[in-house]
């Protein structure tokens, strides 16, 4: 089943380990020291922005409606029939950007390195996004709605 | 049994089946396409000329689709009669079809513009898989290509022939390129890019003739000159595919028109895609936007509406995103103000040492259009502050900051789900 992220913005402090969670996660060499050297190349999904004095993690929402999926024009993304989450096949990805263009939350970025989108996968290949791990203050929920 | 026929198999017209199928799982719906291959991602042509992408991945729905689906899909059926009083279309090859509703769903074609010689083999429009296969099996022979045209048809073009390389000279009509979706700062931006990486652009010129007998060996443009090339690509536009309607009672000004729910001016009869006009938020009158997501999207309503499920289109808006050799750009709505646009006013934040511009017009407190180049990642942000028509007078100061994101703007709009508690 689908799951959704939930965050607490009061218990947010802006510490941004989400996002270098997300960037060593997504490197190459996957951990802290060897992914400080790929610096140029990392590309975390997630990312705080501060508004009116409070933080507020951004990545992929899993929208139901998903507009990035609609505007995609390669087929690189496309909702799973079954757990109704987007599915991204990045080998399809032909850097259009026409998914960045579309997401309401301006939460899908252009790699300028491998000139590929990048969106939170919800680190589909571990046992859980590793952003929920890392937040100190358990700001982040990771929740099936 | 109800019979639904569908002109069209590309973006528009199979989201539109898929939506009905959604709901309605009796009807017969039947789709003709004029090409002789199954439905492929029209927008990825230019990609796999480059060599981007392989041929495999062009395909857009399987012929499973199809059958899951219980679709019949007619290929090589160019429909060139719509008789709105029978309610059945005719194709070039005399067969008939009829229908109880029907869905124009038929696309765009390329604009052949009024040149001598253009009717000359290897003069190449760019607009289906057909004619980039045509294009392809010239290359080993073609040095030096010629592209009519400096819009975003023909700047892809020139990428693709760039990548194969071919000797790419682009003739523009107007003194700059894109004019139909960047404004001139944003436009020299994108050509400083493609000249860096050896395509020739020229400014205020245009084609004369295009000579050689046979094969292709010149163009001749307006300033008298003459450049060598054996290949021509036209990039001159596309126009609405409206003839089979012509000769009908279905209304058509530059596109066939379609209302709120996407009905033509005979009730039976629906339309969606490059082919449909209909109300343009930014403009605030009807107009064409002849791109995918605005093709998916009317699609879709257009099938919600033949299914039963009333379902208001909210209008649409020009809107492109591509890269240029590593340069992202991003155009919404609006692009420039023109002399006679009362009441809009604009805003940009050019940044040389970085190479990004960003520029918003603004009618009264809601944007109208937007341009991103170097820097998009926000830009999805502003298309649904378009979108939704957002009052943005709150943000005024803040909407081309860097550090702008989606927590400025949630305080402003409805979400059905809220992730921050």
């Amino acid at each position: 089943m689908k799951k959704k992220f939930v965050y607490k913005v009061d218990k947010c402090l802006g510490c941004k380990s989400c996002e270098i969670a997300c960037a060593v996660a997504h490197s190459t060499s996957g951990d802290l020291f060897n992914a400080v050297n790929e610096f140029d190349a990392l590309s975390p999904r997630k990312k705080v922005y501060a508004s009116s004095g409070k933080n507020y993690p951004v990545s992929c929402k899993q929208c139901d409606e998903p507009q990035c999926v609609s505007a995609c024009m390669s087929g690189a993304l496309a909702v799973d029939p079954k757990e109704k989450n987007v599915l991204y096949d990045e080998t399809r990805c032909v850097g259009c950007w026409m998914c960045v263009m579309a997401c309401p939350y301006g939460a899908i970025k252009p790699d300028k390195k491998s000139k590929k989108t990048v969106r939170c996968d919800q680190c589909k290949d571990k046992d859980e996004p590793q952003c929920l791990k890392a937040c100190p203050t358990k700001a982040i929920l990771w929740t099936s709605s | 049994m109800k019979q639904i026929l569908i002109i069209g198999n590309s973006a528009a017209g199979i989201s539109c089946a898929e939506a009905i199928r959604e709901y309605d799982q009796t009807s017969k719906i039947v789709m003709l396409s004029d090409e002789d291959t199954p439905s492929y991602y029209r927008c990825l042509i230019s990609y796999y000329l480059a060599g981007d992408v392989k041929k495999n991945n062009l395909m857009y729905k399987p012929q499973k689709f199809y059958s899951d689906k219980n679709i019949e899909l007619v290929l090589n059926k160019k429909v060139i009669r719509v008789n709105t009083k029978k309610n059945r279309v005719s194709c070039e090859d005399k067969s008939q079809y009829d229908y109880d509703i029907l869905v124009i769903a038929s696309g765009a074609r390329a604009h052949i513009p009024d040149i001598k010689g253009v009717r000359k083999k290897s003069v190449f429009v760019f607009r289906s898989l057909k004619d980039i296969k045509e294009i392809e099996s010239l290359l080993p022979i073609t040095k030096t290509a010629c592209v009519l045209g400096g819009g975003l048809v023909g700047i892809k073009a020139a990428y693709a022939l760039r990548r194969r390389n071919v000797e790419v000279k682009v003739l523009v009509k107007s003194n700059q390129i894109l004019s139909q979706v960047l404004d001139a700062e944003a436009a020299s931006l994108v050509q400083k890019r493609l000249e860096e990486n050896g395509i020739e652009i020229l400014l205020g010129q245009d084609a004369d003739e295009i000579i050689g007998e046979g094969d292709i060996r010149a163009v001749k443009i307006t300033s008298g000159k003459i450049f060598g090339c054996s290949l021509v690509v036209l990039g001159k536009g596309v126009e609405p595919a409206v003839d089979c309607v012509e000769e009908s009672d279905i209304k058509v000004n530059y596109g066939i028109v379609g209302n709120e729910f996407l009905q033509s001016s005979v009730p039976n009869v629906f339309t969606a895609g490059d082919v449909c006009e209909s109300l343009d938020i930014c403009r605030g009158k009807n107009a064409v936007n002849a791109i995918w997501p605005v093709a998916v999207e009317q699609g879709r309503c257009a099938g919600l509406n033949i299914s039963g499920h009333a379902t208001v289109y909210p209008g649409s808006f020009g809107m492109n995103s591509t890269d240029f050799f590593g340069l992202p750009v991003v155009s919404l709505g609006l692009h420039r103000i023109e002399k006679d646009d009362q009441g809009l006013e604009e805003c940009k934040v050019f940044d040389a040492a970085q190479g990004t511009y960003k520029k918003i017009i603004i009618r009264g407190d809601r944007i109208v259009g937007a341009i991103f180049v170097g820097a998009i990642g926000s830009s999805g942000i502003f298309t649904r502050l378009i979108k939704e028509q957002v009052d943005i007078s709150s943000l005024r100061d803040k909407l081309l900051e860097d550090s702008f994101g989606y927590p400025d703007i949630s305080g402003l709009i409805q979400e059905k789900e809220q992730s921050y508690v």
